[in-house]
């Protein structure tokens, strides 16, 4: 646990981040619609994806960002792997999490990520950390619906295909 | 100049969520089985300092850089979709622990599983987007 940023110093500069994209981009923090820029690229016949996309473009420069600080820290050797004691999660039963041989569950998660973060109007950063900061009753019920499909994947799901 | 901001921004977001963890698949099944409070404090107090600050700014009518009043709309709710939504969300979020930041994490650390939960995720995107008219809100 040394080489990890305790959660009492990492959370409080995660939800200054709200504050500092209000202040310096006028923008409400949120991640997801990024994606629903990206899909705009090539699927502008759906009436959905016909929009404002200048809108969501702050999405992909902040998007753009989290991928350099993931290849800083990657290539100078400072991302730090979690020692998860736990006998039951699925990721300690696998030789590599990250493996390629995963990559169906990888896509078909990616699936539900990008279909409920449109459909429920906001992720994990969106709902959770901005919309809850908000007291937005909107955000409270879809933050405990992420939370109990989390925990019907982790608890069925993937017991399941482990199995196969 | 704003985008350059704004690139800065995500990187400092992108640094603590690789920093503190959050990213990590580990750290979510930890969370989703109760073995640990790391997540549980990090999104909690992430959510506390977010809603000082948002209070702070109403208080002092703090503007922006650009010079404008900050106005904050809360999100509408949508019953099927907040519900419905949300739990699809969370399936998603708990088979692979990547959520919507932390895709653009794994596309820079493990690129080759990034681009496949990206793919996914921008097909699941297209995916509402063609059911929208069908999907009760």
């Amino acid at each position: 646990m040394e080489n990890i940023l305790p959660w009492y110093i990492g959370g409080p500069l995660l939800g200054l981040i709200v504050p500092l994209v209000l202040i310096l981009r006028e923008k409400q923090l949120g991640i997801s619609s990024s994606l629903k820029y990206v899909g705009s690229l090539f699927a502008s016949k759906i009436p959905f994806f016909n929009y404002k996309r200048e809108n969501d473009l702050w999405q992909i420069q902040f998007a753009f960002g989290i991928v350099i600080a993931a290849i800083v820290f990657s290539q100078m050797g400072l991302v730090t792997k979690p020692e998860i004691e736990s006998s039951k999660a699925y990721v300690t039963q696998m030789d590599s999490i990250y493996d390629l041989g995963n990559w169906l569950l990888f896509l078909i998660g990616g699936v539900f990520v990008g279909f409920g973060a449109r459909y429920a109007n906001g992720c994990t950063a969106g709902h959770c950390i901005m919309g809850n900061a908000q007291l937005s009753l909107s955000s409270l019920i879809t933050t405990i619906c992420f939370f109990i499909g989390g925990l019907v994947a982790v608890h069925f799901v993937l017991p399941l295909i482990e199995l196969i | 100049m704003k985008g350059l901001i704004t690139g800065v921004l995500g990187f400092v977001f992108g640094a603590i969520l690789i920093a503190s963890q959050a990213f990590e698949w580990g750290r979510i099944q930890e969370m989703f089985y109760f073995e640990s409070f790391h997540m549980f404090g990090l999104i909690l107090s992430a959510i506390a300092t977010a809603a000082i600050s948002l209070v702070i700014i109403k208080k002092w009518k703090i503007k922006s850089v650009y010079g404008n009043e900050i106005i904050i709309h809360p999100k509408p709710i949508r019953k099927f979709g907040n519900i419905v939504g949300g739990l699809s969300y969370g399936l998603g979020w708990g088979l692979t622990g990547a959520c919507a930041g932390p895709v653009f994490i794994l596309i820079g650390i493990h690129w080759s599983i990034g681009l496949i939960v990206f793919v996914g995720a921008v097909l699941g995107t297209v995916l509402y987007g063609v059911l929208k008219e069908k999907l009760p809100e």
